[in-house]
């Protein structure tokens, strides 16, 4: 009876981020974590929910990308941030205004070039620096909506930020499904068993997206999106669509930025709908953060350090010279640009999904790609979105007079 | 500061300003880009003048000094292709409309210069809820007596003016019932309404002095009166109208405007007088409510009559005056507004939201109707 009682009392504590109280109790915590930074610092929330996660990592008990449980809530979370981000593209933007097309592909192909002489210069393995430098061509759109979002933040910089952003991703997702099937089909074993599945899952992935980007569009007609039930209907419209993605084994990020951007540019109508779908999305979102920033591990890191400083080095500069360079002809002023140029900066959990699906396929290569990411990961978790909040309110496209103002 | 010299110029020549607004393609609501846009335009050269307004979702522009309405329409339609070019590049789009339809004024920042600072610390809330778009006209005067004389005659045009520039039946998110719900907002500040009902220089140059002593005052900048004397240009300048959505009406209502005050310069058609202000308000209240269906009050004979009759009959009055300064293709624009079902531009709005049932849709369609595609 005794030991009965004393269980209820301590059992409760042996924390476990996967139990149901330990994920209750990470969640209370990220969430007052992240009210605290706002009110205090009038940092964005995502700080707080990083934070926690980086206590998890330095205490050992970071998140296992494959524990199903845990990468369902992540894979939910990023399907509803990349839908989003796919829904700000504005193509005929790129078409009206080619400068900034000319930049997309700039930055990114910068990038890529950058980080794959980098590290082949500091002899990591092609295998490794392949994947690598295709992911860092990525920036972030989860952080950027994010920070955006927060800190209500609107003008020139953030809107290309924004459209840079779902751009590269697109791009790095891409890439990155070229270079695993080409890695599959050159060898000359497999490649006939492997075409199926590698086209497969690439013409799925598309048609997937499109046809979900156009059973939202039918949604949306019908139905005022800022009211609560057609929300629910929208969230439910892209987990079904990430749920059938997964079992298809397609692309669970390429369906959901297809889908974002088909709904965008299929008519010229506007559709406004409020940020992450909501508070269910919320808290799909919070526990990514959290799950994402306590990826990394203390004893990988030290290895990795070097490496990865560099990485993230070179990706910075060659995006912000990239964006820098071709800031007057696509009609932005050079102080803009410069801002522009350091907000490019966030990798988080489109990156970890990313390494993590390519490990899966390819086993030896992850073993030594993992620790890179994972530490380059931790070095942009809180440095990246406190400069973007930086450069947007440089830009003065936060508006002071909200400043300390409870809303 | 006393009050200045009035610099005569040219009778009737002409000068017309537009606030536009400056809309997000994304969600359509209003966006910070008048920097952006400002910096884009000022590489180009262009007859008319671009400068930022108030908030920095708006942009003013303004033409030369003009004697034809040809004149305005050719510039207006040149800087409007230019900055509607412009904003493409930047994810933006312009608009006419006296309000935004569903903006959120406690959203809305104040462009960064330090009057405009000034300006809404002392107005406080009243200067975001500000953020309407709006048409003025200048009216050239050959001296400060005329000027005034005018500015009183025309006093009872103002709801013509009204009526046919009415474009802000909503505002946020909801529909006013009214026709032209941004003069409400104006009507908040203190020194809106009626100038003083005084007919030479001296008298008023008096007035101006008592309210410049009580500290009130500092220059004319700090009348906000629906018509009010420019004396740096030697303009009359009405400001009731609400920015039309196409850049064409609003040429087509300079026109009017010219026309009207040709024809009472020069045919003295009645004297101004104090009792004529009597109904003023009343009848100001009529256009912004129905329109060109508003019920006005003659203050000389009493008689009931609808505003669409009376710009007609107007119309009519001036019609050797529209010869004379060749704006024919303004006015035939204005007569086809009276016989149209839906003629005026608020109710072309509110047709637009029948149909869609989603504001963010409806100012799209106002800017492709602005882009005049």
């Amino acid at each position: 009876m005794a030991d009965a009682f004393w269980s209820l009392i301590t059992t409760p504590w042996a924390l476990q981020p996967d139990t149901l109280l330990g994920a209750a109790l990470l969640a209370l915590l990220a969430a007052l974590l992240g009210e605290v930074v706002w009110r205090v610092l009038r940092w964005p929330r995502l700080l707080g929910y990083t934070l926690v996660g980086t206590a998890l990592a330095l205490a050992g008990r970071g998140a296992v990308g494959d524990e199903p449980a845990l990468r369902l809530a992540v894979d939910g979370a990023l399907a509803l941030l990349l839908f989003e981000a796919g829904a700000r593209l504005n193509l005929r933007w790129l078409g009206r205004n080619p400068w900034l097309m000319a930049t997309s592909v700039a930055e990114a192909a910068l990038a890529g070039i950058a980080v794959w002489l980098v590290l082949r210069s500091l002899s990591v393995a092609p295998g490794v620096a392949g994947p690598l430098s295709i992911i860092a061509i990525a920036v972030s759109p989860a952080v950027l909506q994010r920070v955006v979002g927060e800190l209500h933040a609107a003008g020139q910089v953030t809107e290309r930020l924004l459209t840079l952003a779902a751009l590269n991703t697109l791009y790095a997702v891409l890439a990155l499904k070229l270079f695993s099937a080409g890695l599959l089909l050159s060898d000359p074993g497999t490649w006939l068993e492997a075409l199926s599945p590698v086209l497969f899952s690439f013409c799925g992935s598309i048609l997937v997206g499109a046809a979900l980007g156009e059973g939202l569009a039918l949604i949306a007609r019908r139905l005022d999106l800022r009211e609560e039930n057609a929300m629910v209907l929208l969230l439910a419209a892209v987990l079904l669509a990430l749920v059938v993605a997964k079992t298809l084994q397609l692309s669970a990020l390429l369906v959901p930025l297809l889908a974002g951007i088909w709904l965008r540019n299929r008519s010229e109508r506007p559709w406004v709908w409020p940020r992450h779908f909501g508070s269910a999305g919320g808290v799909l979102v919070l526990v990514m953060f959290v799950a994402v920033g306590s990826a990394w591990r203390i004893d990988a890191l030290v290895g990795a350090l070097g490496i990865a400083t560099a990485l993230v080095l070179a990706r910075a500069v060659a995006k912000a010279l990239a964006v820098l360079a071709l800031a007057r002809p696509s009609g932005l002023g050079t102080s803009q640009a410069l801002c522009l140029g350091a907000a490019l900066t966030p990798m988080s959990a489109t990156a970890w999904v990313l390494a993590l699906d390519f490990g899966a396929r390819h086993t030896a290569a992850a073993a030594q790609l993992m620790p890179l990411l994972l530490t380059t990961l931790a070095l942009l978790e809180l440095s990246a979105p406190l400069l973007v909040m930086a450069s947007l309110r440089l830009a003065g496209e936060i508006d002071v007079q909200r400043k300390g103002k409870k809303q | 500061m006393s009050l200045q010299d009035f610099a005569a110029s040219r009778a009737f020549t002409l000068g017309v300003e537009l606030e536009l607004q400056i809309v997000s393609r994304h969600d359509y609501d209003l966006a910070p880009g008048a920097a952006d846009l400002l910096r884009l335009t000022s590489r180009r050269k262009l007859a008319a003048d671009v400068k930022p307004e108030i908030t920095s979702s708006m942009i003013e522009l303004s033409t030369g000094i003009c004697e034809r309405h040809h004149d305005v329409i050719t510039q207006l339609l040149e800087v409007r292709d230019a900055l509607v070019e412009d904003a493409a590049r930047l994810n933006l789009r312009l608009c006419g409309g006296g309000t935004h339809a569903f903006q959120d004024w406690s959203r809305r920042r104040i462009f960064d210069t330090p009057r405009f600072r000034q300006v809404s610390q002392l107005y406080g809330y009243l200067s975001k809820q500000f953020t309407v778009f709006g048409q003025h006209v200048h009216i050239g005067c050959t001296g400060p007596d005329q000027a005034l004389w005018l500015l009183h005659a025309m006093s009872r045009f103002v709801p013509h003016v009204i009526a046919l520039s009415a474009s802000s039946p909503f505002v946020q998110g909801t529909d006013t019932g009214f026709q032209s719900a941004r003069l409400n907002s104006v009507f908040a500040f203190p020194l809106s309404g009626r100038a003083p009902f005084t007919l030479t220089w001296k008298d008023f140059g008096v007035y101006f002095a008592k309210m410049h002593r009580t500290g009130v005052v500092e220059s004319m900048k700090d009348f906000y009166w629906d018509i009010r004397p420019k004396p740096e240009f030697g303009t009359i300048e009405v400001r009731v109208m609400d920015t039309p959505l196409t850049v064409e009406r609003a040429a087509a209502i300079a026109a009017y405007l010219q026309c009207v005050a040709r024809w009472l310069v020069l045919e003295k058609p009645f004297e101004p007088n104090e009792d004529d202000y009597l109904v003023y308000t009343y009848n100001r209240f009529q256009a912004c409510r129905f329109g060109l269906d508003g019920v006005v009050v003659e203050p000389r004979t009493a008689e009931h009559r609808p505003l669409r009759e009376l710009i007609a009959q107007t119309i009519r009055d001036v019609e050797m005056h529209a010869i004379e300064l060749r704006a024919e293709r303004g006015l035939a624009l204005l007569r086809e507004v009276l016989v149209a079902e839906d003629g005026s531009d608020a109710a072309w709005l509110r047709s637009a939201q029948a149909r869609e049932q989603y504001l963010p849709e409806v100012v799209r369609q106002q800017c492709l109707r602005f882009e005049g595609v």
